[in-house]
């Protein structure tokens, strides 16, 4: 069978308060306002094995970035569990993590280099630190690990010195993986690493990921509104809305025939990949959302009553010979009742 | 081969511009030659460096006080935008020329009304565009600025209208920016990176927008942008930049078909597409040169080009923006065989 | 860029900013060496007629007891610039801290913190410093520390804006990530970053801390005569002013007010040498 997982998040939900709106939307006539909840992540369960790369797709407002920061746990669920390798992080309280050994365990590259260094940080001082405050080094021990790992990532050492305003883009991209990857993690997140560079710079630092991740047999969690670079880099890919899981997959599968119709429409957005899937409709509020009802169900193209009714769960198929985690033998499943697997269930019963 | 000779509606010849600055002087752009023809949606594709906002900027005087023109002209119906006057200018923008740019929020007056700011544009050319927007000449300004939110396809325009930005989502932003700058239906627009940043679908349906208005209205597009896969999507015509020069002009289809600048080519190479695997990718090696060098080479790719020769230290052939397939360079890859 | 160049480039900018340190160099000088240069003892009465005009001896004139004015002013240039400094040295100790916490951990600290900044600036800061000059008693160490409580909101203000704006900045999270914890981040991340603006605000500072103190002597609430200072200076002058004799007040006078121009044409100079981004 598969080996166990390295993290498995299961049930994962994140609430936020948010004042009620004017009006009274949700029957409370006169009285006290009950406090309005965002539901930016509900109800979350995926899972990351050893060595593997796991692509998080979605768009803005779909809860991606809420869901990164909780595994990195730089903010506390309000449900759910993020084991890794059988302890449960949820229940270290995120102001108190920095601090904890099982710090080193998850880092993460962030989108825009320019803003992920301290600007009066020399980019030795900023990959040097987490050794330093990590993993128990003295300065001399850091210096020399920093040096290590630039070089690893292609960061020649006379910029070693230099600020990060006098680094170019792609060098800043690079000093940001330095820093993330001098604990030697277990798991890696990367959120939207090229996003914030230019296209023939995105190449070369895609394909040192790439290297890396094969290298250090490092377990990644690779977020991207970016379909094409998430195809390339993932194993398998999560696709996101409005906080809830709607498909998983391995990455090939997954593009080639969604299963998913709000997957559908956002493979048909990339620019050459047309025919356009136009989607029409409000996007539904993340506020109080109700629970019978399909996230999607506003704008779906194929949506029908029952979807108002009864909310979908993700529903896939076991394939035949089971061949691991990763690789074209994985699940692959979605939330809709209109997939082939859940028609093809609805008929079995 | 040249083109039909059409007289092209924006003529950009010989344009070149620098910055100074405290470390030296910054050459943005060298001996560019552009054209637009009315009713073209050429797509002006580089990367970050390249001077394509630049010379946006500079066409239409708003550039950074810094800049100086050295060198060229950029005429556009009979007037070098380049010499013009601070009035003649100031004319021209909003009326026959517009922008839009990357971030709406930014872009859009926060104590105003959308409405207003529409409103304020047409004031501004009213004495221009009397008699020129047909139909409309008989609505109110009012009137025609809820007739401008409709044809950007929000929905409820008379509400709306009154509406102030910050209610408004960002999608909805960027609608009103086009509206402002479309409302009195120029004839040239030029958007600078509209939709960097918005996800993907948002972006089809921008796109889909800004390129539809057009297409109905026969306005001239210059559609900036670092993203070759999008002008492909909806361009007629692509003008790659490199380093301030701009090294190859030609429609879409011949260009996708056959780049013939290196440069070009290894952009597409380095691309993701949804058929590429990551060893495909081949990145452009090396760096951009540092602008501020005394001492550039005549063609700014020279350095990291692996098909450069003496030649190419000594001059660099200039970019014909008439020709259907324009190339600055002395050793163009082969051109695809039909 | 070297920080010497860095330093030249900032001063070639803007002429101002030249004059600006030249007299900040003058007026360093003269607190610093004053002492052994000046012509005259400041307290010696008698050194010449009382109430002379400014001639060749006395260059700034003399006095109703005789003492040389110009002796005076130069001297006092010590204790005024020791006032302020310490004023703001201990206004930016305290409030950069405070402010630094209450923009970046919220909560109750920026409540209450908050609220004590938004106390003191609800009273016209120069009668709160009477106040406490009055109720505390006449001391130098009374006006350091009346001028540095009604200078401590600025710092706070300034310390919590920046920590607000940049407590969400993509480096700050790296900072966790990286194993940092609060203190670390307060003070090795975001004090740093803090510095440029309130350097502006250091310099602006000084000249409002020389212009309290001076205006404390000045209704006698401050350093006591004889001991010179530019506000007891002018004090003594301000009688002599209707009878005709006006060097009296004249040139202490316009000691202070080149002094607190001074300060002021230097805050931006200062701020643009402290920020890294300058330089290119």
């Amino acid at each position: 069978m598969t080996s166990s997982p390295l993290l498995n998040v299961e049930g994962l939900s994140k609430r936020f308060p948010v004042a009620a709106p004017a009006g009274g939307s949700n029957g409370n006539k006169g009285g006290k306002k009950k406090a309005a909840l965002l539901h930016a992540v509900d109800d979350v369960s995926l899972h990351i094995h050893p060595g593997e790369s796991l692509g998080l797709v979605g768009e803005s407002g779909c809860g991606k970035s809420t869901l990164v920061r909780l595994l990195a746990r730089l903010l506390d669920p309000s449900e759910g569990r993020i084991e890794f390798e059988g302890l449960d992080l949820a229940t270290l309280p995120a102001n108190r993590f920095a601090r904890l050994p099982q710090r080193s365990w998850v880092q993460m590259v962030f989108q825009d280099p320019s803003d992920s260094l301290n600007p009066r940080y020399t980019a030795q001082d900023t990959i040097a630190e987490p050794c330093l405050l990590l993993a128990g080094m003295n300065s001399s021990q850091a210096a020399a690990r920093a040096a290590e790992v630039a070089l690893q990532v292609g960061l020649p050492p006379e910029l070693m010195q230099r600020y990060p305003h006098q680094l170019s883009g792609g060098q800043k991209a690079r000093v940001g993986i330095a820093r993330a990857l001098a604990v030697r993690p277990k798991l890696l997140i990367l959120d939207e690493p090229t996003a914030a560079l230019d296209v023939s710079v995105q190449a070369v630092v895609l394909q040192l990921l790439d290297k890396l991740r094969r290298e250090m047999g490092l377990a990644t969690l690779f977020v991207s509104h970016d379909l094409n670079v998430v195809r390339l880099l993932t194993d398998r890919v999560a696709v996101m809305y409005l906080g809830k899981i709607v498909e998983t997959g391995p990455s090939a599968q997954v593009f080639e025939q969604p299963a998913h119709p709000y997957t559908r429409a956002l493979v048909s957005a990339i620019p050459g990949c047309g025919p356009r899937v136009r989607l029409e409709g409000e996007i539904s509020s993340p506020i109080d959302p109700p629970p019978e009802v399909c996230r999607f169900a506003s704008r779906c193209p194929v949506a029908q009553d029952r979807c108002s009714r009864q909310a979908p769960v993700l529903q896939g198929e076991r394939p035949s010979g089971d061949s691991g985690p990763s690789g074209p033998g994985a699940r692959h499943q979605a939330a809709c009742h209109f997939t082939r697997w859940s028609l093809a269930a609805a008929q079995a019963v | 081969m040249h083109m039909a000779t059409v007289t092209p509606l924006l003529d950009v010849q010989n344009f070149s511009l620098e910055f100074r600055t405290r470390s030296g002087m910054v050459h943005a752009l060298q001996h560019v030659n552009l054209r637009l023809n009315k009713g073209e949606i050429v797509g002006l594709v580089g990367e970050s460096g390249s001077g394509k906002s630049v010379l946006s900027y500079a066409m239409l005087g708003i550039s950074d006080a810094a800049a100086r023109v050295t060198s060229g002209s950029a005429h556009f119906g009979g007037l070098d935008l380049l010499q013009a006057d601070d009035r003649s200018l100031a004319d021209l923008r909003g009326r026959e020329i517009s922008m839009i740019f990357q971030s709406p929020r930014t872009a859009l007056n926060p104590i105003r009304t959308v409405g207003q700011q529409i409103e304020d544009v047409l004031r501004r050319h009213a004495v221009h565009t009397r008699g020129r927007t047909g139909p409309d000449q008989a609505l109110g300004f009012r009137e025609r600025a809820v007739q401008a939110l409709r044809e950007v396809a929000i929905a409820d325009p008379e509400r709306r209208a009154s509406a102030y930005p910050f209610e408004l989502s960002g999608g909805m932003c960027q609608r009103v920016m086009i509206a402002i700058a479309l409302a009195c239906r120029p004839s040239l627009l030029i958007a600078d990176e509209p939709t960097t940043g918005l996800d993907v679908t948002t972006q089809a349906a921008v796109m889909d927008l800004i390129t539809g208005l057009a297409r109905e209205r026969g306005m001239a597009t210059l559609f900036i942008t670092h993203d070759l896969g999008l002008a492909a999507e909806y361009c007629d015509r692509i003008v790659v930049m490199h380093a301030g020069h701009a090294v190859e002009s030609a429609s879409t289809a011949r260009l996708f078909a056959g780049p013939r600048h290196p440069y070009t080519a290894r952009l597409m190479s380095s691309t993701p597409t949804r058929d590429s695997q990551l060893h495909q990718l081949h990145p452009v090696p090396g760096q951009l040169p540092d602008l501020r060098r005394t001492d550039l080479p005549p063609c700014r790719f020279v350095e990291r080009c692996d098909r450069a020769s003496a030649q190419c230290n000594a001059s660099l052939p200039v970019l014909d923006a008439a020709a259907i397939h324009g190339v600055a360079c002395w050793h163009p890859l082969e051109p695809a065989t039909p | 860029m070297s920080t010497a160049r860095h330093i030249r480039h900032v001063l070639a900018d803007n002429p101002v900013t030249i004059v600006a340190t030249a007299l900040f160099a003058a007026f360093v000088l003269m607190a610093l060496v004053g002492h052994w240069l000046v012509p005259f003892d400041p307290l010696a009465t008698g050194v010449g007629p009382s109430l002379q005009a400014p001639n060749g001896t006395h260059w700034f004139g003399t006095d109703a007891l005789g003492r040389d004015i110009f002796s005076r002013t130069v001297v006092a240039t010590r204790l005024d610039l020791g006032i302020a400094f310490s004023a703001v040295l201990l206004s930016f100790v305290l409030g950069m801290p405070m402010g630094l916490a209450a923009g970046f951990l919220g909560g109750w600290w920026d409540r209450i913190i908050s609220r004590g900044a938004d106390t003191i600036m609800a009273f016209p800061l120069f009668v709160l410093a009477m106040g406490i000059v009055a109720a505390l008693g006449n001391t130098v160490g009374n006006i350091i520390l009346a001028t540095a409580v009604i200078n401590l909101p600025f710092y706070i203000r300034v310390a919590r804006a920046e920590a607000n704006v940049r407590r969400n900045a993509g480096w700050v999270e790296a900072a966790r990530l990286s194993g940092n914890g609060n203190m670390r981040i307060l003070a090795l991340h975001l004090f740093p970053n803090a510095l440029p603006p309130a350097m502006v605000q250091v310099s602006l500072n000084m000249g409002w801390a020389i212009l309290n103190a001076a205006g404390l002597s000045f209704i006698g609430l401050g350093v006591r005569p004889p001991e010179p200072e530019w506000g007891i200076l002018v004090a003594e002058g301000a009688q002599f002013i209707v009878s005709g004799e006006w060097w009296v007040s004249f040139f202490p006078g316009g000691m202070l007010m080149l002094a607190v121009f001074t300060f002021n044409l230097l805050g931006d100079a200062l701020r643009d040498i402290f920020d890294p981004r300058k330089r290119t």
